[in-house]
């Protein structure tokens, strides 16, 4: 229990509640702890839901008795959460199927897909033909290359835009008072 | 699982009643409401619910505080109900009442029972 309330003062810190006041919230959890654990209680009892996450209660706690503020846009930034992790999972996706596709050789694919012969250059000595239906591999229009090279910067786009997000939530917010 | 969610919302919608009521007996710290309010049959209600309520009834001026020795053990912080804290307690009873009374009114009327 020592360990929560150890997680329990570090959120208050972060949040930017003022030392001597977090000493004496503590002071006042840990004499109860102490207390109810001598009536045969344990702190798990005592606390209910909240022993398991002691930064919620920390904060519910700092909030409700006015000592820091949420920030109106904190609502909204849950809300945005959603389409990101959405942009991420297709981006995840394209990059698997690049990735499968490069990897397989299957399909290839390729601007002309006739099985007509390829017109005759003159001084030109190619004599690859692809066979009659077969997509052609063409270097001229990598496909997976460029399915590849989209899927990872969208996916760095998102990893950047992720960081952001946490590195915004994990700001100290200003005490009220 | 749907019997403890719907126990929980309805708790939490007079809890702060719940803490002004076992306040106005007298003066107490964090746990000896708990103590209270288990002694009562509210066991389920932690810690975790009381200290922001608390919280906010302390924001709210509906409780005040002082710091005292408790019983062979550290100072502890104090809450009772202020004036304006008695005067939301009267008028939450009154709510609750009324609340309670029109949903007797149309539960009354449900004849099943849960068999045992």
């Amino acid at each position: 229990m020592s360990d929560f309330v150890e997680q329990w003062r570090a959120e208050l810190k972060r949040l930017g509640v003022p030392e001597s006041i977090a000493e004496e919230m503590a002071a006042d959890l840990g004499a109860d702890i102490r207390e109810a654990e001598a009536d045969g209680i344990s702190a798990e009892e005592l606390l209910g839901s909240s022993a398991s996450d002691p930064r919620a209660f920390a904060a519910s706690w700092a909030t409700e008795r006015g000592l820091v503020q949420i920030r109106p846009d904190q609502a909204t930034r849950r809300r945005g959460r959603l389409p990101l992790a959405a942009f991420t999972a297709v981006a995840a996706i394209a990059l698997i199927v690049a990735a499968v596709l490069l990897a397989t050789g299957e399909p290839k694919v390729a601007l002309v897909t006739s099985g007509a012969r390829p017109p005759h250059i003159p001084g030109s000595n190619a004599s690859f033909v692809p066979p009659p239906g077969r997509v052609q591999a063409s270097a001229a229009a990598p496909i997976e290359w460029i399915l590849l090279f989209l899927a990872l910067m969208a996916l760095a786009f998102s990893g950047w835009l992720w960081r952001w997000r946490r590195g915004r939530s994990q700001l100290p917010i200003a005490p009220a008072q | 699982m749907a019997k403890d969610s719907r126990h929980s919302q309805m708790l939490r919608g007079v809890l702060d009643l719940c803490l002004l009521a076992v306040l106005d007996e007298g003066p107490a710290y964090g746990y000896e409401m708990t103590r209270r309010l288990r002694d009562r049959g509210l066991a389920s209600v932690g810690e975790g619910s009381i200290y922001p309520l608390l919280g906010r009834l302390e924001r709210e001026g509906l409780v005040e505080t002082y710091r005292a020795a408790s019983n062979g053990g550290p100072p502890r912080k104090y809450y009772r109900p202020s004036h304006a804290g008695r005067l939301a307690l009267a008028l939450g009873v009154s709510e609750w009442r009324a609340a309670r009374d029109a949903i007797d009114a149309v539960l009354v009327q449900v004849k099943i029972e849960v068999a045992s």
